[in-house]
């Protein structure tokens, strides 16, 4: 089965570009809805809590080598549950990679193509999924590699604000109690999820299994603090009153930039941005056409991947209105909490409960 | 067998068929020592009655020389030796045979020889010059190979000498790879000479050459070479295993070839590289590489090769490493130029003109108001023009092809923006992009180029910078997937190599350059290059 192994630096890439998606735009505001100015707290914490998470993931994986989440499922579980399971999480990332195509319409219909139909947005990314999902994690995660530098030009252009910041803005720092920043890193949480491909991923990786956890970890540490970067400069940026009125704080803050060779400088960052989406959605739907490879028996994912692509197309155009895709963002959000942050460590007590271990790859 | 004493008639046979001026020379200086008589294939009556009264060595002949029974050029020149009266026959291909080479080893000894000639000194003489072949069967595929064939009255062997006519042209520098400093040796339409070309470049004894002959009926001669001890064994058996599998009557040219063991055939982009010069193919073979050299083509190929070897020119070498840099990133970023730049426009004047800058506005504004046309209509106009002027100039000589340039590109580009049809901005925007997509030293890469600007600008026009940025990450995925005889065509950039960056998108200096790049998996990947040893404490 793995054929196509990875190596460390490339599952770094796959996890940090799967956990920078469409989140980056939204955050700072979804945070302050709850948390105020202290939602960059939640985030810090929201980061720490996930690498309890995925210290569970590895775990599990160690306790599987070369086996994927659907491969060992049944074995945790017993067949019938498992199957079961299989099912859920398969359908679990499916939904997901639907969440990503309704947000990224939503902001793209919003910000770039007004009157593009909608359809067309999200086939363009669901098709171009279908074209990735045929080739295997090893080229995957060489074409991750290669746009991660573009991240940078996503930075630079943050760090530009920093003409124009007040850093007063964020005192009193605490103000709203440690409960309510607790409360709102479950947030945070939802912003980060991408981690969770680790379940899949771990299997196609070679290498030391003590230095997989380090790279996952520092991965998703990369990813935390980035965002951590990003809304403490909008926090910073924007005065209290403001933020409360931008749902997406970061184009609204490049929209006021303009250099003498460019004038809308949030275009070209959403250009960049479309990649990281594109990253995050291709990673989920490849899970899930992993999924159904393992559900239906396939060889692999070339006869799959258009029909998954359609399926998808056609769900994520039912939502049409702002509420109804904040809806679907409120369910999906939390069944991905409950499937990627939390399933897993249960998964992992079920198995260390249960002795379930496969012992004849571990001792190789 | 009368007829073979008679000079006069013969020479008019020769007249007839248009073999003159040699054969007549050979006629007339040897005249008077010997009787040597040339017959053509042409009086098969003769020929006819001959056999029904001869020996053997005729029937011979006839059999022989059945598959070739319809072609006028196939001659049958009869001696009779003096002494023992025996008769030997030469067999050859007029049009591929050289006949003062067969001149000089076998007819001149002969006839210096004062004392007569019988067979068993022929044999001798034969013994010296000749091969010995007792293979009938073969004697179809020698002719062709440009043998002549000798038989004598020992009908159970014959006797084949190797006389090739000379139709190489002078070794030039090639045309569409000239470089300023450096060899000007380009390869010509002979594989021998080829072959002596890289020799002379590579003077190792671990320089391996394998044969192959393609085409049941073409019987077209590749070469297959490699350095032994560095290139992969791997990858010359499989290069080996492709090369084999071709089974086709005719494999004419190099594209024949290169579409039958190239690893993915829908891509745009070439998957081995075509190149005329023998230090860029003994470079490449220095790094594990293999190429083929063909017999009929100037062209050779390298394989396998990633991405960046197609930006590599032999000129980056000699030149300040640092200005060799400076070109060879130019080169790279013209490729993003030459696929995205009227994508670009296209998207910005239809889509997103908020991010022209204040200050231009109105200068884009006041060039675009008057044009009746879409830009996807302008730019599609401009770019089909000069790939026409392109297409046009190739065929024709330098001198009517500068005026086409000139008419093309100066008075067809001025008078399409005085009649209002395209904008001043796109005709800057074309002829950058024509520029930057030249700018290749590889001339499959260019073609590559030219052609996928067309679906980016599709996607600029339908879905502006959205289309543009997801036809860049299927392109780049697509250069992701692409494998060439099992070794990734984007390396290495993906996978990411830093070690190998040092003559992919930069030329480090010579000294820097320590190890082989890691694409085609060498054997040894120390170059042991230790050239500063002077400057060491």
């Amino acid at each position: 089965m793995n054929k196509h192994t990875i190596t460390h630096r490339q599952l770094f890439f796959l996890i940090l570009q799967t956990q920078i998606g469409v989140g980056i735009l939204s955050l700072p505001y979804s945070l302050f809805q709850k948390a105020k100015i202290d939602g960059w707290i939640s985030l810090f914490i929201a980061g720490v809590i996930i690498q309890f998470s995925l210290l569970a993931i590895w775990k599990l994986c160690d306790r599987f080598p070369q086996k994927t989440l659907f491969d060992f499922q049944p074995k945790i579980l017993g067949k019938n549950l498992g199957f079961i399971f299989n099912v859920i999480y398969t359908l679990h990332f499916l939904f997901i990679s639907v969440l990503i195509l309704i947000l990224y319409n939503s902001i793209v219909s919003k910000w770039i193509l007004f009157e593009t139909p909608s359809w067309v947005i999200i086939l363009i990314m669901a098709s171009t999924g279908a074209y990735f999902i045929t080739s295997s994690p090893r080229e995957m995660a060489r074409f991750y590699t290669i746009v991660t530098p573009l991240l940078l030009i996503l930075l630079g252009f943050i760090l530009y604000a920093y003409t124009g910041v007040h850093p007063l803005y964020i005192l009193p720092i605490g103000e709203m109690g440690m409960r309510t920043i607790l409360k709102s890193s479950q947030d945070a949480v939802v912003a980060l999820l991408g981690f969770d491909v680790a379940l899949v991923f771990l299997a196609y990786t070679e290498g030391e299994r003590s230095k997989k956890i380090k790279v996952i970890s520092y991965a998703s540490l990369c990813v935390t603090i980035l965002y951590g970067f990003v809304v403490l400069t909008t926090f910073i940026y924007f005065n209290p009153e403001e933020i409360k009125i931008v749902p997406e704080p970061v184009l609204y803050m490049l929209k006021a930039f303009s250099f003498s060779i460019i004038e809308r400088t949030d275009l070209i960052f959403l250009s960049i941005w479309m990649i990281s989406v594109a990253t995050s959605f291709i990673c989920y739907f490849f899970l899930a056409a992993k999924g159904v490879q393992k559900l239906f028996g396939l060889k692999n994912n070339k006869k799959s991947a258009p029909y998954l692509a359609i399926i998808c197309t056609l769900i994520a155009v039912i939502p049409n209105d702002k509420l109804e895709v904040a809806a679907w963002n409120k369910y999906i959000s939390f069944t991905s909490l409950l499937f990627s942050a939390l399933f897993p460590i249960l998964l992992l007590i079920i198995a260390v409960l249960r002795k379930k271990e496969d012992k004849g790859a571990a001792s190789s | 067998m009368t007829f073979f004493k008679k000079p006069k008639k013969l020479t008019q046979v020769l007249q007839e068929n248009q073999e003159i001026k040699e054969q007549n020379a050979q006629n007339n200086t040897n005249q008077s020592s010997s009787q040597i008589t040339a017959q053509n294939h042409i009086q098969n009556e003769e020929d006819e009655i001959v056999v029904e009264e001869q020996m053997t060595i005729e029937e011979l002949i006839a059999e022989v020389k059945k598959p070739f029974s319809n072609t006028q050029d196939m001659v049958t020149h009869w001696i009779n030796l003096p002494s023992d009266d025996s008769k030997i026959v030469f067999l050859f291909l007029d049009s591929i045979i050289d006949k003062s080479i067969l001149k000089l080893h076998i007819l001149n000894p002969f006839f210096e020889l004062k004392k007569d000639i019988d067979l068993l000194s022929f044999e001798q003489i034969a013994g010296l010059e000749l091969k010995k072949q007792t293979d009938f069967t073969l004697v179809p595929q020698l002719l062709l190979q440009s043998n002549a064939l000798v038989f004598t009255q020992d009908t159970s062997c014959y006797y084949s000498i190797l006389a090739p006519l000379n139709t190489q042209r002078d070794i030039k520098e090639p045309d569409n790879e000239a470089i300023i400093r450096g060899s000007h040796e380009g390869f010509i339409e002979s594989m021998t000479m080829n072959l002596a070309l890289i020799r002379k470049q590579l003077k190792t004894p671990k320089l391996t050459i394998k044969y192959f002959k393609l085409g049941s009926e073409t019987h077209t001669n590749v070469a297959l070479v490699y350095v032994e001890n560095i290139a992969n064994p791997d990858l010359v058996r499989e290069v080996e295993r492709r090369i084999t599998s071709i089974d086709a009557e005719a494999v004419y040219t190099l594209g024949n070839v290169e579409e039958s063991i190239e690893d993915k055939p829908f891509s745009f982009f070439p998957q081995m590289l075509s190149t005329e010069r023998p230090d860029r193919v003994a470079a490449n073979m220095m790094e594990g590489r293999v190429a083929l050299v063909y017999d009929t083509s100037p062209t050779a190929h390298v394989l396998p090769v990633n991405f960046f070897t197609f930006y590599q020119s032999v000129d980056d070498y000699n030149k300040r490493w640092h200005i060799g840099s400076f070109f060879r990133a130019i080169r790279l970023f013209s490729f993003f130029i030459a696929i995205g730049l009227p994508a670009v426009y296209i998207a910005t004047v239809s889509f997103h003109f908020e991010i022209i800058p204040f200050n231009l506005i109105l200068l884009v504004k006041g060039s675009l108001e008057d044009i009746p046309y879409p830009p996807l209509f302008e730019a599609m106009l401009m770019e089909l023009t000069i790939e026409l002027i392109r297409e046009a100039s190739i065929r024709l000589p330098t001198r009517i092809g500068t005026t086409i340039a000139i008419v093309g590109g100066l008075v067809i580009g001025d008078a399409v923006v005085k009649a209002g049809l395209v904008s001043n901005l796109m005709i800057i925007v074309v002829a950058i992009t024509a520029i930057a997509a030249y700018i290749v030293p590889s001339n499959e890469m260019s073609a590559a180029v030219r052609i996928l600007r067309f679906p980016f600008m599709l996607a600029a026009a339908t879905l502006g910078f959205l289309g543009i940025v997801f036809g860049f990450i299927v392109l780049l995925f697509h250069l992701c997937k692409l494998y060439t005889f099992g070794s990734p065509y984007f390396a290495p950039l993906a996978p990411f190599k830093i070690d190998d960056m040092k003559d992919a998108i930069i030329r480090l200096p010579f000294w820097k350059q320590n190890k082989r790049p890691n694409d085609a998996s060498p054997l040894k990947r120390d170059q042991a290059n230790r050239t500063r040893k002077w400057d060491r404490n």
